[in-house]
């Protein structure tokens, strides 16, 4: 099944966020670097709104292996309840590789979004 | 006291007047979403299909049901409960705020620090920092009586007993006379703002121990006033800390008022009494780990080796924000040494365990992430003591448990009375809120 929900114009900006409900289903739909994903608004650590948070880059440690390094490349989302992190192109926890929220594949046709089910 | 309308989802319970919080959407949505995520087709990960039904859960809903069979078991949900008490409940406290409130018996020290340009007195009055930045407070500022029940409600909560949030490092202020101001607006505000004609919130009142006169006194004019049930003293960067006989007068004071002392730990107050540890931590979060437990280890050790308990046997001991695991240990190594080494601690006529079951109380926040196990949480209540502990939630800070992170963890194990008295019943006797 195949639902529209977004115009990519409303999300023409890399890092921005919109929050759709589909079959009963509270989803966020972010533009990273201009491909669209979308996240299942559900943290599943303590039951969160997780994708109200705020979607950002990440820091990580720099080639000399010491200085901090940050990437602004925005795919980063922080649950508003407590900060767990979900890396929204594929679900998974930045900080624990053995948890992950679900995600849904995305299309565009003629600046349409759509959220395959 | 109020109780909200209470709507079965997944354990939780709201009222339904004041729903406009946007996680009660996501909440509503759950039971549906829980049936479909295993089915989701672009859920792909062979770890996602080998794990999706817990994945699919918040890992607070996974239940300890280890001891179920031995237990009598009616308490299956905290809507059986008669109350939830949230035995630490934080308002968030602008400098700002405060400095109004503070009395004109005290326009001196108020004019000094009115002196100080905006947002500077965290620094010149309060004289701590921090390793490193927080990250930012998402949850909503809480400076208002409506804020903060309707927060209490979303999660099911039916009573706060509330403290502040930077207040609890009033022991970093160096000048007395500053301390004892900043106490009184402290109480002046949060009455005006939180507790008038307000019976679901209560709070501690906030005390100066750096002028042990002038808290008592403190302590003494605030207890006639409803809504104060307790006394803050923080213990990050109390020196020297809990159980000197410099502190006489505010252990009496809230003896003779029948308060309990609360021990709520601080961050800058880590820097103000360890400053040691505090030099070798690089971050915030080294400082986090270290700055609550070992603030409240220090003074849970000295209190009962310096025998307060036999000089004031009245006098209940709330400790709070560390969790539960760290109890059972405490009590061991208390005991060991006590049996190593009596001379040590003269005032005592039994082992230090006792005097904790008889005078010490524990909140449960933060009580940690337990992976896979969530009868650890049980099994170290069991060994804490469970009529010693509190439920707190810590709310608004962004370190909270809502009530099902202890409760779904518990509930198979421990009978009816003990879940109520976890959840609600203990705090409604220790602070008296009835």
């Amino acid at each position: 099944m195949r639902v529209e929900v977004a115009r990519t114009d409303e999300l023409s900006e890399p890092g921005a966020q919109k929050l759709v409900e589909v079959n009963g289903r509270e989803l966020a739909i972010f533009n990273v670097g201009n491909e669209y994903h979308a996240v299942v608004n559900y943290c599943i650590h303590q039951g969160g709104p997780l994708c109200e948070g705020e979607l950002t880059g990440g820091y990580d440690v720099d080639s000399d292996g010491w200085m901090w390094k940050y990437d602004e490349h925005r795919k980063i989302i922080h649950c508003p309840w407590h900060n767990w992190r979900f890396d929204v192109t594929t679900g998974e926890n930045v900080d624990d590789d053995s948890l992950a929220v679900p995600t849904y594949d995305v299309e565009v046709e003629d600046g349409t979004v759509y959220v395959s089910m | 006291m109020n109780h909200p309308v209470r709507t079965r989802f997944s354990g939780k319970s709201y009222d339904s007047s004041l729903h406009s919080a946007p996680s009660l959407r996501t909440m509503k949505n759950f039971t549906r979403l829980t049936r479909c995520c295993i089915t989701v087709d672009s859920v792909q990960r062979s770890r996602w299909v080998f794990r999706s039904e817990s994945l699919c859960r918040p890992i607070w809903d996974m239940v300890d049901v280890s001891m179920a069979s031995t237990n009598s078991i009616t308490n299956r949900s905290l809507d059986d409960l008669g109350m939830v008490v949230d035995a630490d409940a934080h308002v968030s406290e602008q400098f700002d705020d405060v400095l109004p409130y503070v009395d004109d018996r005290y326009a001196g020290p108020r004019k000094r620090m009115q002196g100080d340009s905006k947002g500077r007195q965290w620094a010149t009055v309060f004289s701590a920092t921090q390793a490193g930045p927080s990250p930012k407070s998402k949850y909503e500022e809480t400076r208002d009586s409506e804020t903060k029940i309707r927060q209490l409600r979303e999660f099911g909560i039916d009573h706060g007993v509330l403290l502040g949030t930077r207040f609890n490092g009033i022991n970093t202020v160096n000048n007395p006379r500053y301390a004892v101001a900043l106490a009184d607006g402290f109480n002046n505000w949060i009455l005006d703002e939180f507790l008038d004609e307000e019976k679901t919130l209560s709070a501690g009142i906030t005390i100066a121990p750096q002028k042990p006169s002038k808290a008592a006194e403190e302590i003494d004019r605030r207890a006639t006033e409803d809504g104060f049930v307790g006394v803050a003293m923080p213990p990050g960067g109390l020196l020297p800390p809990l159980g000197h006989e410099k502190y006489d007068p505010i252990y009496q004071a809230a003896e003779d008022n029948g308060l309990p002392l609360m021990m709520h730990g601080t961050n800058r107050g880590f820097q103000y009494g360890m400053p040691t540890l505090f030099r070798g931590t690089e971050s915030k979060a080294e400082a986090h780990f270290l700055s609550h437990p070992f603030q409240i280890m220090q003074n849970l050790c000295t209190a009962i080796f310096r025998g307060l308990p036999e000089r004031y046997p009245d006098l209940d001991l709330v400790f709070q924000e560390c969790g539960v695991g760290y109890i059972p240990y405490a009590k061991w190594r208390l005991d060991d040494i006590y049996m190593e080494k009596p001379e040590d601690m003269p005032l005592l006529t039994k082992p230090p365990s006792a005097y904790i079951d008889e005078n010490c109380y524990f909140t449960t926040q933060p009580l940690g992430h337990t992976g896979g196990s969530p009868s650890d949480v049980a099994r170290a209540i069991e060994m804490a003591g469970p009529e010693n502990i509190m439920y707190s939630s810590d709310l608004p800070h962004s370190t909270f448990d809502p009530p099902e992170e202890l409760f779904n963890k518990i509930r198979g194990h421990f009978d009816d009375d003990t879940l109520r008295g976890i959840m609600g019943e203990t705090a409604v006797e220790v602070f008296d809120l009835s």
